[in-house]
């Protein structure tokens, strides 16, 4: 670590303070005071050296005596490359203000502050950063800091620390004593197709990591993933340097051939820098944590993946690892009909997931029916374990034998380089006679009465859900009929709602209803009543012909409106004629008050069905 | 005005018979006592998912059928038993007022010609407006029974119906899936089909896929007369 001493008021003072304090103590960071010893400030970094890339920290501390404390702002810093013969090249470098702490204390009535600033330099490209001193003043008082250089070299960088190992094998730290970084390691670099690669990624870290990491899997395009179980934590020594290690373990089964390559991890995680206080005595000064998100990857892993040699036994179906079979049937007598299992179970290391069930076969059997397979997988160790299990099962219907044949399993035993096979023993399962003769028709066991065979066919339908064709078709006719007669009731409906048909109508009624109806009672031989409905009718259809209500209106008023609604005097007089003799029927004689009183009706019925001629016209 | 809309109902009435003539596929005649003789001599020899698979069939054809619905109940009785059941006592026998799938469609056509008919009587008198609603109702009714017909073919289509044969079947995840602990058919479980990958075809119980099983443990009931040699097809 690397420190500069503060210069006061009197430069050549301070220079002289700086000198000595740089000669005293070369690494060790010491505070410089303003002459008057109310300001001082000090500025230091962790490391003299870092890679391009990485990160280094200035912490700034200021002390003031009293309630004002300065606060210090850090100048654009610049990376520059110096080349013999060429002008210096300035390269801007980022610097974020992680945090500040600040502390109050108070001794024997005496007031002081200070403050701690922790500045993150992340320089890209290699040079040399000049900080320049960090100048602050209270009142009268003023006080900088000496000027730090940071190299930015990855030479220099890796020849300041020395990485040396980790947990479960070696471990290649980045360049630096990094805070926190991402390892993606394989166990070996050669294998064979579909044998097992165990991939651990590894994050480390000497800070503490708040809340979960979030892990972003490498890209295994060319591979069969399998997770081995929940995240591993521990604790290695990387260089000298304690880490805390959580480990992923994943193994990888190549599924093509050549070199392939494992790509980078993406680890996004969030880490607590504590920043501690400049007054390790004062009672309030608390040590201040400032969370931090990292974006964190590995580098890629490429393996190279040879193909299985050639030669392959028959039956071989892809299995490769080390396993064993195992062949059980879960009888050896059965009655005819019943069935009998034979399960085959493998089991060991390897890709179990995808070996095929091997072929198990029966001589002797009437039907065979594949019960299903299983498979359990163990991913507690490094390697992948498990077993699958297919169940198969015969039916034999005649009694006699069943004899399972054989049942075989090969697969390529990756560490001996050699394609190994099992064979299994022929089982014989003796079948007795069933339970009983068979069960007679029109009776089911158990005392339950089934209904007797058929003995006439029929009837015959379809098995199909879909509909008839003659009803579809009948469908789509009843719907054409039924939106012809939606139309035509609406057309019917917007004709009567027209108030020239709704008249038509009333005298269509009229003369359809009343005057029939004043027929008939002529008919009858009563003249005065068919009288009385004629003339009411007559009346009705002249006040629709004129659009007037003339019911109960008085003759001179009644010839008045309908010469105003423009009725001539020869149509006024008719229908007074008209009226009168409707009128005059009660009292005609006997003899004719019949024939009178049809003809009068006869000539209401012209009149109205001219009224009806005129209003439809 | 009128025209138009009398022109555009037309056009719809016609597209709707287009389409519903496009499901309309000559099946097929099937004798349901061939199927139902089937089931029972399967019954008798305690053979379960063939017995269900030809009674369901039969039933299809037939439902209102006394002996197959009792046969239909004995196996599906025998099913609950061979799997533990409680309460295999009381056959789960199915309703005796049952409609087969010709009927329930020609039911449904009958309710859309009654709605044409009143509505062509109410269009014809004046002042009907209650005998149009009428009318309506009835079309209404008629073509919501077909949409509600046509939705229940559509499901068969997609998931028909099968039936476990294998004594038991074992139902987990595809190859390529996380190995899961597996569900265990019994011979003579109904259960829907969806889609298939080589040997193995998605099995589906109340709506829900449960896993992928081998086919050749699975009957389709629309197949059940390819296994019997005298049913008519």
């Amino acid at each position: 670590m690397r420190a500069g001493i503060v210069t006061g008021r009197v430069r050549w003072i301070g220079a002289l303070v700086t000198s000595v304090a740089m000669a005293a103590f070369p690494v060790v960071g010491a505070c410089g005071t303003s002459p008057g010893g109310k300001v001082s400030i000090e500025a230091s970094l962790d490391q003299s050296a870092v890679a391009p890339g990485g990160v280094a920290t200035l912490t700034v501390q200021v002390r003031s005596a009293g309630l004002n404390l300065p606060d210090v702002t850090l100048p654009p810093l610049t990376a520059d490359v110096e080349r013999p013969n060429q002008p210096v090249r300035r390269t801007p470098v980022t610097a974020e203000r992680a945090g500040t702490s600040q502390s109050f204390s108070m001794v024997n009535n005496a007031v002081e502050r200070s403050a701690t600033t922790v500045y993150r330099i992340l320089p890209q490209s290699e040079g040399t950063i000049h900080i320049p001193p960090l100048r602050i003043s209270v009142g009268k008082e003023t006080a900088q800091s000496s000027p730090l250089t940071l190299t930015v070299s990855r030479t220099a960088a890796s020849q300041s620390q020395a990485p040396s190992g980790a947990i479960g094998g070696p471990a290649k730290a980045p360049g630096g004593r990094p805070e926190v970084f991402v390892q993606a390691t394989v166990d070996r670099s050669r294998v064979f197709w579909n044998q097992q690669l165990l991939l651990r990624l590894r994050l480390y870290s000497r800070v503490d990591i708040l809340g979960d990491v979030d892990w972003k899997p490498p890209p295994t395009t060319g591979f069969w993933t399998e997770g081995l179980g929940p995240p591993r934590r521990g604790r290695v020594q990387v260089h000298g340097v304690p880490y805390e290690v959580m480990e992923i373990p994943t193994a990888l089964f190549p599924t093509k051939t050549g070199r392939l390559t494992i790509g980078a991890a993406q680890v996004r995680v969030r880490v607590a820098r504590v920043i501690q206080p400049p007054d390790p005595w004062s009672m309030l000064a608390m040590p201040e944590v400032v969370p931090q998100d990292l974006a964190l990857a590995s580098d890629p892993v490429t393996v190279v993946v040879d193909p299985l040699p050639p030669g392959a036994p028959s039956g071989f179906q892809g299995a490769v690892g080390d396993y064993k079979m195992a062949l059980h049937v879960d009888s050896l007598t059965v009655r005819a009909g019943d069935p009998v299992t034979v399960r085959a179970t493998i089991r060991g290391t390897g890709n179990i997931a995808t070996v095929r069930d091997p072929e198990i076969r029966a001589r002797g059997a009437t039907r065979q029916y594949v019960v299903g397979s299983s498979t359990k997988v163990d991913r507690s160790g490094d390697q992948l374990q498990g077993e699958r299990e297919t169940d198969v099962a015969f039916i034999s219907e005649q009694p006699g034998a069943l004899t399972i044949l054989p049942v075989a399993f090969v697969w390529f035993d990756p560490e001996g380089g050699r394609y190994r096979s099992q064979r299994s023993d022929s089982v014989r399962v003796a079948v007795l006679p069933g339970a009983g003769a068979p069960a007679q028709a029109g009776r089911v066991g158990q005392g339950i009465a089934a209904a007797a065979l058929r003995r006439k066919p029929g009837p015959f339908g379809s098995l199909s859900p879909d509909p008839p064709p003659a009803s579809v078709a009948l469908l789509g006719l009843s719907a054409l009929a039924y939106g012809g007669a939606l139309a035509v009731a609406g057309s019917r409906r917007k004709r009567l709602r027209d108030p020239r048909m709704a008249r038509l109508g009333v005298l269509e009624s009229l003369l359809a209803q009343d005057l029939s109806k004043a027929d008939s009672l002529a008919a009858r031989n009563e003249p005065a009543r068919a009288a009385a409905i004629a003339e009411h009718a007559l009346l009705r259809g002249l006040g629709i012909r004129y659009d007037v209500d003339l019911a109960g209106v008085a003759r001179a008023e009644r010839m008045e409106t309908l010469r105003s609604r423009g009725a001539d005097d020869a149509e006024i007089s008719a229908v007074e004629s008209l009226l009168d003799s409707l009128g005059a029927i009660a009292y005609a004689p006997p003899e004719t008050r019949v024939q009178d009183a049809r003809q009068a009706i006869r000539a209401v019925k012209e009149r109205l069905e001219r009224y009806h001629r005129e209003l439809a016209s | 005005m009128t025209r138009m809309r009398l022109l555009r109902t037309l056009a719809l009435a016609l597209a709707f018979a287009l389409i519903s003539a496009r499901g309309a596929m000559a099946s097929p005649s099937v004798d349901a006592a061939a199927l139902y003789n089937a089931g029972a001599e399967a019954l008798a020899r305690r053979d379960l998912g063939p017995a269900v698979t030809f009674l369901l069939a039969a039933y299809r054809i037939d439902p209102r059928a006394r002996d197959i619905r009792t046969n239909l109940g004995i196996a599906r009785a025998r099913v609950q038993e061979s799997q533990g059941s409680e309460d295999h006592a009381s056959h789960p026998a199915p309703p005796p007022i049952a409609l087969s799938w010709a009927e329930s469609w020609y039911l449904a056509l009958a309710f859309v010609m009654a709605g044409a008919l009143i509505s062509w009587l109410a269009a014809m008198r004046p002042r009907s407006t209650r005998l149009l609603i009428t009318g309506s109702a009835f079309f209404a009714v008629g073509i919501l029974s077909f949409g509600a017909l046509f939705l229940r073919a559509h499901e068969e289509a997609v998931h028909p119906t099968a039936v476990v044969v294998a004594p038991v079947l074992e139902v987990g995840p595809a190859p390529d899936e996380r190995p899961l602990p597996p569900y265990l058919l019994g011979a003579g479980d109904e259960v829907r089909l969806g889609p298939t990958r080589g040997d193995l075809v998605q099995v589906r119980v109340s709506g829900n896929a449960i896993g992928w099983a081998k086919r050749s443990g699975l009957w389709r009931v629309a197949d059940a007369p390819r296994y019997t040699g005298n049913s008519g097809v």
